[in-house]
């Protein structure tokens, strides 16, 4: 019988020790934006704020405008408008690498003996956490927007809004890690989150749009995590419509062919996979 | 001997700046090692390298026994670093603060807890230990800085321009708290200065320069290089008394600031067997140790100085004779 010899067994371990620590960090690192995001006061005021004055914005004051088959354009928009919330949480959860440098403290994570990949996942996860909470808080509201929910729905949004606030916290990190002050992070962000956001789908069916628009929201890696939030979200509703016109409200059309819900979550997770590449890249060269 | 620095040819360049230029030397186990230099000589430039977060352009270094540009994970987890500027995060408290670092370096659970504990205690700040760090005054910071260097018991210490900011009795107790660390736990710890009066209690002290270091040895060795304590004597006619002096003792006094001065190793036992001697009246002798500051200025040709300085700015400097030091 072989058996492992005593050295074996020391690097098995060892390998054993690296990977509980690498989880270890990441829990910690993890636990350290949450923590800092609620005692960041006028953050989470803001972020609980926002999700109101939209619902007030759009729900009521565009809500009787735009005539859509099947669902009213109030019940269109909302789970949009939670996909919005959820982008700018993400995205913006990037700016917390930006003052971990600015005030030094990134640097205390970089001589520490940890693995890069796990400060860079720990921080995507935070900000995916983050933008958790604030898209849920605006789906509570959901039964007032006329919209039927289900524990089932909220349990599977919930998992989605996960894996979406993972890709785009993704770009907030890639871009954070490889900027030097909170300010040009801000610019930069926003010069991102508003055009991705028009041309995603979270105001109007994408495949109403102008040709040369088209072009853009093919393209655009947003419009693969919108559509998916639409269709879990209003998964009740549109089984009330006709088959036809629930595809036209939320299927996305691109490159000639029609995507389901898992080829869009599959974009997703590749394109989160290539976004937490770059952010680790990014992290490793912080310093 | 594993717990040292050993530091071969280590260069960085930044374009066309030379930073650190081919230094090598090595510092023992449970030693106080100081780099004493100006602002922008390469001193926080050399700790970055070995801290690993900055890559050498040329050369390397064995820290705790592993290479800096090879395995930087090992040497991580070999050393405590308490940087120039503060890098706590201020929204954590301060106790916080331990427990994050004492579990990025992945120490048992139960042992954070007591090791933040008996630091926070050591660095007199048990009362403010649940207070955010932002509430902080810079020498408080500064002293939670060192009890978080100092949580995963590293085996090499290094503290970049560690007393800036402190009051006098801070850095005291700082000083006492390096001295019993290498003594009774065999710290090695490597710092970086440019006060005289701290690089005077280091072990040994390399003098850096441009990037260069242009002498390495004991604070005491450095001062006896200069020839040994400096005598100045005074009396009615300096002339006849210098020159008897110099055939008495076979010396050679100079007449300066209207005094005979001379150097001579043990100035003070000295004293007495030139009054014995001498037949010539004398009005008063005086003994003056020579300082660092005056070790500073024979080895480089300036004075020590603050701030960071563009090469213009050094020309000038180095002319200029009355640029005080700041303590």
């Amino acid at each position: 019988m072989d058996l492992p010899s005593p050295e074996q067994n020391v690097r098995r371990s060892n390998k054993r020790i690296a990977g509980t620590h690498f989880l270890n960090v990441v829990r910690v690192v993890w636990l350290r934006e949450i923590l800092i995001y609620f005692r960041d006061r006028p953050r989470v005021i803001s972020a609980f704020m926002m999700p109101i004055v939209m619902l007030v914005l759009f729900g009521e004051g565009l809500g009787g405008i735009i005539d859509l088959p099947g669902i009213s354009y109030r019940q269109f928009i909302f789970p949009g408008m939670v996909a919005m919330i959820v982008l700018m949480n993400s995205i913006f959860a990037g700016v917390t690498i930006v003052t971990d440098r600015q005030f030094g403290f990134l640097r205390e994570m970089l001589v520490a003996p940890v693995s890069r990949t796990a400060i860079a996942v720990a921080k995507i996860f935070g900000g995916a956490t983050i933008a958790l909470i604030n898209g849920m808080v605006l789906f509570a509201f959901a039964p007032l927007m006329g919209i039927d929910i289900s524990f089932l729905i909220v349990v599977k949004l919930m998992g989605l809004i996960l894996l979406v606030g993972f890709m785009l916290t993704g770009i907030g990190v890639s871009i954070g890690s490889r900027l030097r002050t909170p300010e040009s992070f801000q610019m930069l962000s926003q010069a991102i989150i508003f055009p991705a956001m028009f041309l995603s789908g979270v105001f109007f069916p994408v495949n109403n749009t102008a040709k040369w628009l088209d072009f853009f929201v093919q393209f655009n890696p947003i419009t693969y995590a919108v559509a998916p939030i639409r269709e879990i979200g209003l998964a009740n509703e549109l089984e009330k419509v006709s088959p036809e016109v629930a595809a036209s409200l939320i299927n996305v059309q691109a490159f000639g062919h029609t995507f389901t819900i898992l080829e869009e979550l599959g974009i997703v997770v590749a394109f989160s996979i290539l976004m937490l590449w770059f952010a680790v890249r990014g992290v490793r060269n912080a310093s | 001997m594993p717990n040292n620095i050993q530091v071969n040819e280590l260069s960085k360049k930044f374009k066309d700046i030379t930073a650190v230029d081919k230094v090598s030397f090595e510092v023992d186990q449970s030693e106080i090692f100081g780099f004493l230099g100006p602002n922008g000589a390469g001193k926080t430039t050399t700790i970055s390298m070995l801290c690993t977060l900055l890559k050498p352009s040329a050369g390397t270094a064995l820290v705790g026994g592993y290479d800096i540009i090879s395995d930087p994970g090992n040497v991580r987890r070999e050393i405590g670093v308490v940087f120039q500027d503060t890098t706590l995060d201020e929204r954590l408290t301060a106790r916080e603060n331990l427990t994050f670092h004492g579990e990025l370096y992945g120490m048992p659970r139960a042992e954070i807890g007591k090791r933040a504990d008996a630091l926070l205690d050591r660095v007199g700040l048990t009362a403010r230990a649940g207070d955010p760090v932002a509430v902080f005054s810079g020498g408080m910071r500064r002293r939670l800085e060192l009890a978080r260097g100092l949580m995963h018991k590293p085996a090499v210490l290094f503290l970049d321009e560690p007393t800036i900011g402190l009051d006098p009795q801070s850095r005291r107790n700082l000083w006492d708290y390096a001295r019993s660390l290498r003594d009774s736990e065999g710290v090695t710890i490597f710092l970086s200065t440019h006060y005289m009066d701290e690089a005077e209690a280091c072990d040994r002290i390399a003098v850096i320069d441009y990037g260069e270091i242009i002498a390495l040895d004991t604070p005491d060795a450095h001062k006896s290089a200069l020839g040994g304590d400096v005598v100045s004597v005074t009396g009615p006619d300096l002339e006849v008394l210098s020159s008897e002096i110099a055939q008495t003792f076979d010396i050679e006094p100079r007449i300066e600031n209207e005094k005979v001065e001379f150097n001579i190793q043990q100035g003070a036992t000295f004293i007495p067997t030139l009054l014995d001697k001498l037949e010539q009246p004398v009005d008063s002798v005086s003994l003056r140790h020579p300082t660092l500051d005056d070790v500073f200025v024979s080895l480089t040709g300036h004075q020590i100085r603050d701030g960071d300085i563009s090469t213009t700015e050094k020309m000038r400097n180095v002319q200029r004779t009355g640029f005080g030091r700041r303590h």
